[in-house]
């Protein structure tokens, strides 16, 4: 039942996140200081804030200190203007060195003006996070064939007992009015008929009832041992509570931050490696998230301030650090050795093929098995991603001589071969 | 003839044992115990059935539950901070130096795990040895000191900064002496911070001793040419190379550079320009130098002088005191000989001696100088500084101490209470001594007797720097923190001293900022990246030698007649060092210990090595413990047979008899040091001793005879005169018969990755052996399992006897018993590994596919498959697979590297740990396959050749095995298999293997072998 809850889960998650996403889109096109939220939290958060001093000056009320005209030459360039010399330019440029502002040459003036609405008219209430509408719970599955095919198999049964039983009474039906023409049993049905549990007792001496009753219970035994032995150290679902509760929804899903931007090993090496803090404080000493909590710094951001230690005021970490221990979700084994180089730079493969919808986990589950047979099946039906790439140029050719017209798959290549991930 | 010649592995092959025989057919070296299982408790239990289904019942009852548990949680912890240049999974590469050779080190994650030589290292060229791939497992020792030691205490480092400082003004202030002893320094940093405190203290004297000498050599050259210091020696300009005991090749000064030159002359590339060397090797003991020999001719260490000496005459030198040896009739007409053949060299030629008397020295000297070898063979101008220790200046040392001249003393990698000749003496002495100072980075047999114990890094995890030759500087850089509170020997120095820079970094730096690069205009960053600079070689000059030599003479005389003086049971003891453990001071290093010696085959103890002749008079049987009595020192040792072992001699390896050096090191073999005799101001090995037996036996852990294959032609081999005339002689592949297959061809599409293994670049020196331990998380499993036959090691190096006797093979025809006597014997090394057949035998025999071959030519083993039958193991004509008896990562009675959680921390993340019940052999390093192969997909370009190298490969000092890609037409090992000298081991058995091997070919012109 567990994951037909979670199928409808996830439908439902999914239908969410469109509405919202229909609502938001709609919403923004209409008026431009929606539209400067945006750009804002897209192009000025990286160093400024509304009402905190971060890497440059907090910008509440900037529009009643200079002009929009100002503002809007500043920001699309601020350099050529500390370079012409502009005295307010070059004061700011002394205040905040060696720090120097970003100049944003592809912002139109109607974007820095509406940037300057938003700025003007602060912050509203922030739209809930559609993630919030999602349940905590257990992860989705894959494996719902699977126990379908197990109900099935349960439903047939007893189905075709319902029909055995059925097609016996009719069978006794028959005889007894056979006998009962040639006149031979009347007082047993009599009897009968008298005594229920008789009825049951007699069933129990039916040989081919309890032939049939065992043979349906090692059936459905064996089915659910098979079912279960197969399925045993398979995790799918897996979604252990982490020390942090990091939303992938947020980061990945709504601020559409790319996946690498924090798994830097993905593209380049066999791990792609858990962030370390100091990623996280890329944004995280500005980005405190405390409109949602009331002005304070939101209590998830401040486990990353205790782990490095690190002091807002001055901007330090100190000494006094402990790590953070994420509980390990994707466990492969020891003897299988797996490469995100290999998959995310070499063949391309989105990490969602893998990792599942991770956009939208608020806490993130193991979607797929990561059994060898999913490994397999992946290998026996992906195309090798082989175009521009000068190393498959001799395995292609030698492929196109023995096989030509065959897809070209990693399992055409040997990727099957057990040397290629056991040793 | 050539394929009937008859080769051996060991004595009990050679004489078919019964034994041996019966052994070599049986699958398990021991008996299974099948008979007590059936005679005892088996069949006569009163009800074997019920227990037996009882036992099933709770098995399968206890499995069950243990079952139930859930996976466990773990945990996955990033760095806080992430130094850049570390990106998980991916290895990072430092340069440093390790003994002289540059070398680059492997760390993952920020911890070492391999080391690799650096291809800038002039004298390594990218090779090292077993040694330096050992190196790494030191820093991960448990046996390290974790903490100074002061007065037996664990102490901080201020209090014993405090207490050094006010012994040493309290020494200064009165007047005493100040001694540094150190094994030979050639840091330019390190000399300089000890010129700096003695300048601060000008009572102290460096001691420079090393545990085996070269101070002969040195002071024969300051004797002769005013130069006190070691030559460079130049084997690949020498075409006649003559040896009087120098093992060169194994342990001789520079052995790794050695080899690569020695090679250079012999190998694919000398041998396509019909060229070869000539190596004509007299010595007592059967050395590494000894097997590879051309000629090698068995001579008593009381012999070696006197030969010199006749040598110098036939060369035409004036020399008084040579004559014919007595009984080694053999050795005149060889020295005759090698006269001819060096004096028609004249330039080309070398001579060398391993003997560390002076006298000898100069002798050599003189006839190197006959035959115009300096300036060509031997450069002079460029010295080595690898060695240049002075024995005297020690011997003096120990007497100023008993005189309580001294008041404190420095050990530098020095431990003379183990390595000395009179360990009793010389810690007598000592205790005279107030401030008894140890760098040992464990309590060493001299750090016990020291009141402080300030322990150094390991090399891993220091800044340093080397000079091993005139105008070569390598560096030494750190590529982990201090695992334990230690500190580097020199900022004690600094310490102390008060120098203005505390921070040894900063005055390396300085150092070499003012000297090295301000001469050659690099700058430190560029340094850092190629570790070393080369100030650029002087050019050698000719040096004349003219001396008289009658003195010399007298005292060659005396001590050969000291040495033979004869007598009930005495025999002559001439003392090495073993190729794996050297001097000893590495004896903690499993992995030493367990690389069988290249000639012996023993592992995990020394021994007495005897001709086999020699004790059948004595009445010695192999194995027999016997005692070496000299004077009141004596040793008690197991006897192991070893042919080409002069008559009338025995050797000793030292290096062993360790008692302080750790869990592994400590109680192995016996400490062979104290024979060493200090004659004329050097220590010099060789010493008349008696031998008796002492009742009782100790078996050796051999690997030798543990693979056999049933005396199948396995090795090929050619003299160079058949070579010259036939480029396919002895590789058999005149024989042109029809073949024919049971199976269907593999396709190989892509990439065919093959080897190719020439055995005449191959030493047998065993670095490939302990680089594939460091690569492929090999277990060490310890003496005991060793001997049952269950090493695992992936690659071995095996060694065949084969006889030479009066310049005629000795065939299987020929009878062998009517021998006079085993001295007379060649061999061939051959690294054997897994062949990775395109036929493989152990894949059909697999019941479960878990070994199964690849379309890029290997054959795969997956460990997750594979159950443990063994069937391949057995099947296996090449028996190069190996099986895990236990869980030797996770088993209380291997108490292995693998065991403990530090130590582990050096194994290779890419690669499985083995469980028990596992087959496993070599996977030609399918790691660096695959990585290399990524590499090139991410790089979007072909695998380059070259670029995927095996560990084996990538260590080997004289490059005889080349790895890569068949398929590649313009790849090096496709082109080296092309060669009309390959040919592949049991290839009449139509495995066909993925090594192709290279004949060996031996320079025996008909003259001298006939000697």
């Amino acid at each position: 039942m567990r994951n037909i809850s979670l199928f409808f889960r996830s439908v439902v998650k999914s239908l969410t996140l469109l509405f919202f996403l229909a609502i938001t889109a709609n919403s923004v096109s209409a008026q431009s200081a929606a539209e400067g939220v945006t750009l804002f939290k897209q192009k000025c958060t990286a160093c400024h804030a509304l009402n905190a001093k971060v890497v440059g000056p907090a910008l509440k009320g900037v529009t009643d200190r200079r002009s929009e005209e100002w503002l809007i030459k500043w920001i699309r360039n601020s350099q050529a203007m500390i370079a012409s010399g502009d005295p307010e330019a070059v004061k700011i440029f002394n205040e905040y060195k060696p720090a120097v502002m970003t100049p944003f040459p592809e912002l139109t003036e109607e974007n820095v003006k509406s940037i300057l609405a938003y700025i003007k008219e602060g912050d509203k209430p922030a739209p809930a996070a559609p993630g919030d509408v999602a349940a905590q719970g257990a992860g989705a599955s894959s494996n719902g064939i699977s126990d379908f095919a197990l109900w099935g198999l349960v439903a047939v049964i007893v189905i075709a007992f319902l029909i055995i039983v059925v097609l016996n009474r009719v069978v006794k039906t028959l005889e007894r009015m056979m006998l009962k023409k040639q006149g031979v049993l009347v007082e047993e049905v009599e009897l009968v008929e008298k005594d229920r549990l008789a009825g049951l007792k007699k069933l129990a001496k039916n040989k081919k009832f309890i032939f049939f009753v065992i043979i349906l219970v090692v059936i459905f035994m064996s089915t659910a041992s098979w079912m279960g032995m197969w399925n045993t150290g398979v995790h799918t679902g897996y979604q252990p509570v982490q020390p942090i509760k990091f939303s992938h929804q947020l980061h990945a899903g709504i601020n559409k931050i790319d996946c690498q931007y924090c798994h830097t090993g993905a593209y380049k090496s066999k791990n792609a490696s858990i962030p370390s803090l100091n990623v996280c404080m890329n944004c995280h000493n500005y980005v405190t998230a405390a409109e949602k909590n009331g002005g304070q710094l939101s209590p998830e951001i401040a486990k990353i301030y205790r782990a490095l230690d690190y002091n807002p005021d001055t901007k330090q970490y100190g000494n006094n650090q402990k790590p953070i221990e994420w509980v390990r979700i994707h466990n492969l084994p020891d003897f299988a050795y797996f490469n995100h180089s290999q998959h995310v730079n070499v063949a391309g493969v989105k990490c969602q093929k893998c990792h599942g919808p991770i956009q939208t986990m608020e806490e993130v589950y193991q979607a797929s098995p990561l059994t060898m047979k999913w490994c397999i099946n992946c290998h026996k039906e992906t195309e090798v991603n082989h175009k521009g790439n000068a190393y498959y140029n001799k395995l292609i050719a030698a492929h196109d001589q023995l096989k030509k017209g065959e897809k070209v798959t990693p399992a055409v290549l040997g990727g099957l071969e057990c040397g290629k991930c056991h040793y | 003839m050539e394929s009937n010649k008859k080769y051996w592995k060991g004595l009990e092959e050679l004489h078919k044992e019964p034994a041996f025989v019966e052994n070599s057919k049986n699958e398990f070296a021991e008996p299974l115990p099948l008979e007590e299982v059936l005679n005892e408790a088996g069949l006569s239990t009163v009800a074997p059935r019920r227990d037996f289904l009882k036992a099933l019942g709770f098995g399968l009852g206890a499995v069950t539950l243990a079952a139930c548990q859930s996976s466990p949680v773990q945990t996955s912890i990033p760095y806080l901070v992430k130094p850049e240049e570390v990106v998980p999974g991916i290895p990072n590469y430092y340069t440093s130096t390790y003994n002289g050779h540059g070398v680059l080190v492997k760390t993952r994650e920020g911890r070492p795990i391999k080391i690799e030589g650096n291809p800038n290292c002039i004298i390594s060229q990218g090779r090292v040895d077993a040694q330096t791939q050992a190196s790494v497992l030191d820093l991960y020792d448990v046996s390290r000191l974790h903490d100074p030691v002061l007065n037996g205490q664990k102490a901080s480092w201020q209090a014993v900064d405090q207490f050094v400082k006010s012994a040493l003004s309290n020494a200064q202030a009165g007047g005493k002496n100040i001694r540094i002893v150190a094994k030979t320094i050639n840091s330019p940093s390190t000399k300089a911070v000890i010129a700096d405190f003695t300048a601060k203290f000008p009572n102290t004297k460096l001691v420079q001793v090393d545990p085996v000498s070269y101070t002969g050599i040195i002071q024969a050259n300051q004797n002769s040419f005013g130069k006190a210091a070691l030559p460079h020696y130049r084997f690949d300009l020498a075409d006649v190379i003559v040896s009087f005991g120098a093992d060169f090749l194994g342990t001789w000064i520079s052995p790794v550079e050695f080899t690569r030159q020695y090679v250079s002359n012999r190998s694919w590339d000398a041998l396509k320009t019909k060229k070869m060397s000539r190596h004509i090797q007299f010595e007592s003991g059967m050395t590494l130098t000894g097997t590879n020999a051309d000629a090698r001719i068995a001579i008593k260490p009381s012999e070696e002088g006197i030969a010199l000496l006749n040598l110098y005459t036939a060369l035409g030198g004036a020399v008084s005191g040579g004559k014919t040896l007595a009984n080694n009739a053999k050795a005149d007409k060889a020295i005759m000989l090698a006269a001819r053949e060096l004096a028609a060299a004249k330039g080309r030629a070398l001579v060398v001696s391993g003997s560390n008397d002076v006298s000898v020295q100069i002798l050599v000297n003189s006839i190197n100088s006959l035959l115009g070898s300096y300036g060509t063979t031997i450069d002079l101008d460029n010295a080595s500084y690898q060695y240049a220790g002075n024995d005297a200046e020690f011997v003096e040392l120990i007497n100023e101490m008993k005189r309580g001249m001294v008041d404190a003393v420095f050990f530098i990698n020095s431990n003379p209470a183990y390595d000395f000749v009179n360990p009793k003496e010389f810690t007598d002495a000592l205790a005279k001594v107030k401030l008894r100072v140890s760098f040992a980075d464990r309590k060493n047999e001299t750090a016990a007797h020291c009141n402080v114990i300030a322990p150094a890094n390991h090399y891993l995890e220091a800044w340093g720097d080397s000079n091993p030759l005139e105008g070569y500087y390598t560096l030494v850089q750190p590529t982990i923190n201090p695992v334990y509170n230690t500190r580097t020997i020199e900022e004690g120095f600094l310490i102390w001293s008060d120098n203005a820079v505390k921070d040894y970094y900063q005055y390396v730096r300085n150092n070499w900022e003012k000297t090295v690069l301000a001469q050659t205009g690099k700058d430190w960053k560029g340094l850092l990246q190629t570790g070393s600079v080369s100030t650029g070689a002087k050019s050698g000059g000719a040096y004349a030698f003219n001396r008289e030599l009658g003195s010399v003479a007298q005292t060659i005389v005396n001590k050969s007649n000291a040495l033979a003086k004869g007598g009930d049971n005495v025999v002559e003891l001439s003392l090495y060092q073993s190729v794996a453990l050297r001097d000893g001071h590495n004896a903690n290093n499993p992995w030493l210990q367990e690389l069988p010696d290249p000639v012996s085959k023993v592992t995990w103890d020394n021994f007495v090595a005897i001709n086999p002749i020699h004790a059948e008079k004595l009445g010695i049987v192999e194995f027999d413990l016997v005692t070496l009595k000299k004077g009141n020192l004596s040793i008690t040792l197991p006897v192991l047979y070893q042919p080409g072992q002069a008559m009338g001699t025995v050797s000793v390896a030292l290096g062993y008899g360790r008692t302080a050096a750790g869990k592994a090191g400590n109680e192995v073999g016996q400490n062979a040091y104290p024979f060493i005799d200090f004659v004329n101001g050097t220590f010099q090995g060789v010493a008349a001793v008696t031998l008796e037996k002492a009742g009782g036996a100790r078996e050796l852990a051999q690997t030798q005879t543990h693979h056999s294959f049933e005396g199948r032609n396995v090795v090929r081999e050619t003299t160079l005169k058949d070579y010259l005339k036939d480029h396919y002689a002895g590789s058999g592949k005149k024989a042109d018969h029809k073949k024919y297959d049971l199976w269907y061809d593999h396709e190989n599409p892509g990439h065919n990755w093959v080897m190719a293994i020439d055995l005449n670049a191959c030493t047998g020196c065993g670095a490939c052996v302990v680089a594939c331990n460091a690569e492929n998380n090999i277990p060490v499993v310890g003496r005991d399992e060793v001997r049952r036959r269950r090493e695992m090691h992936w690659i071995r190096i095996d060694r065949y006897y084969t006889f030479n006797e009066d310049g005629k093979t000795v065939t299987e025809e020929r009878e062998i018993d009517d021998l006079k006597n085993m001295e007379n014997v060649s061999v061939v090394h051959q690294p054997m590994l897994c062949q990775h057949c395109e036929h493989a035998p152990c894949e059909t025999v697999c019941p479960v596919l878990a070994t199964v071959h690849s379309t890029e030519g290997l054959n795969h083993m997956a460990y997750n498959r594979c159950v443990g039958t063994r069937y391949c193991a057995n099947n296996c004509p090449y028996k190069v697979r190996r099986f895990n008896w236990f869980n030797y990562w996770n088993d209380s009675r291997f108490d292995n590297y693998m065991n403990n959680e530090f130590t582990q921390l050096v194994l290779n993340p890419d690669v499985t740990t083995r469980f028990r019940g596992v087959m496993e052999k070599c996977s030609m390093c399918i790691q660096r396959i695959q990585s290399g192969k990524l590499q090139a997909k991410l790089e979007r370009r072909p695998v380059r050749d070259g670029e995927i190298q095996t560990a084996c490969q990538q260590t080997c000092p004289g490059n005889a095995i080349i790895f890569g890609d068949v398929n590649d037409p313009k790849s090096a090992v496709a082109k080296a298999l092309l060669s009309e000298r390959t040919y592949y081991v049991l290839e009449e058995i139509g495995t066909q293997p993925g090594i192709g091997y290279q004949v060996k070919v031996r320079n025996t012109e008909a003259a001298t072998a006939e000697a």
